[in-house]
């Protein structure tokens, strides 16, 4: 799994790509750590090219997703497709997760 | 065909009953592997790659095996590469059935976790996304920081035809229906 950060006005993107399988998932969880610690406040996760994901990988999800709901900050998750998209419909998270269907929805969504 | 009740316990519990026809092995594949973590997904492959390939999201299908046999490995086997895992299969276009044996103490948190899963889809139902967030993951004492805590909400949705452990706990039988092509008739 490969990690890229670019940055939209406020908004800190970050590209995953690859698995986000048990061996990995643990990378994308202390990246956003280090980010909090650099006060960026405004993520935006770009799952476009992630075509599998794990319990490993939803629990990062949620472990991310709650640490920033928890700080006030801002997330959203974007491009989620395929088996990635039905494995967290099989666990009842498209609600929780802040979601979008794509990068210029999610900046739009960061604006209102 | 079952009532009601039935349908609904099989869905939302996971049920314990050693004489469930998922646990004939008549007819079944077999492999057996060391309880190596890193070695899981590739284990998972090598089962997978006996299906089908009329099987559409076959990433879904390794990626719900692989969360069993990992959970074998991990939960069961404490990664004591000298404890095996052993896997009875069987794929076509219309099913996938396995069967996933340990050598550990057994599923001992079972009713702990359908009573935590009984609360969550409570929530679920009311639509109450926050206070959800005390739900969406299952811990143990023994849960560390790589532990989703919550592979076993989606393989209950997943395996829609049964999920059911032995009375030792040690081995999970489950089963997945395949929707079929529906033929144009005339």
């Amino acid at each position: 799994m490969e990690l890229k950060i670019r940055k939209s006005g406020d908004n800190y993107i970050i590209d995953v790509n690859g698995e986000m399988d048990l061996y990995n998932s643990y990378k994308l969880k202390e990246l956003v750590m280090k980010m909090l610690e650099k006060k960026v406040e405004r993520f935006i996760i770009n799952l476009e090219n992630v075509d599998y994901i794990d319990s490993s990988g939803i629990g990062a999800l949620i472990y991310i997703c709650s640490t920033i709901k928890k700080m006030s900050f801002k997330l959203i998750i974007t491009n989620i497709h395929g088996s990635v998209k039905k494995v967290i419909e099989l666990t009842k998270l498209m609600g929780y997760f802040p979601i979008t269907n794509s990068i210029e929805e999610a900046i739009q969504q960061m604006e209102d | 065909m079952a009532n009601d009740t039935t349908y609904l316990s099989e869905i939302h519990e996971i049920r314990v009953d050693e004489n469930s026809p998922l646990f004939d092995k008549t007819g079944l594949l077999y492999k057996e592997f060391p309880s190596d973590y890193r070695q899981i997904r590739y284990f998972t492959l090598l089962i997978v790659q006996s299906a089908p390939l009329e099987i559409k999201e076959i990433n879904l299908l390794e990626q719900q095996i692989s969360e069993v046999i990992k959970n074998a490995v991990k939960h069961g086997n404490r990664c004591k590469p000298e404890k095996k895992v052993r896997v009875w299969y069987s794929f076509d276009s219309s099913h996938a059935q396995l069967i996933v044996q340990d050598e550990g103490e057994g599923f001992k948190d079972l009713e702990k976790w359908n009573e935590f899963n009984r609360k969550r889809l409570e929530i679920l139902s009311k639509q109450d996304y926050e206070g959800l967030a005390d739900y969406v993951s299952f811990r143990t004492q023994k849960s560390d920081d790589n532990d989703g805590g919550n592979a076993l909400f989606a393989a209950l949705e997943y395996w829609n035809g049964g999920f059911v452990y032995n009375n030792k706990r040690n081995a999970v039988a489950m089963l997945k229906k395949f929707p079929q092509k529906k033929h144009a008739i005339g």
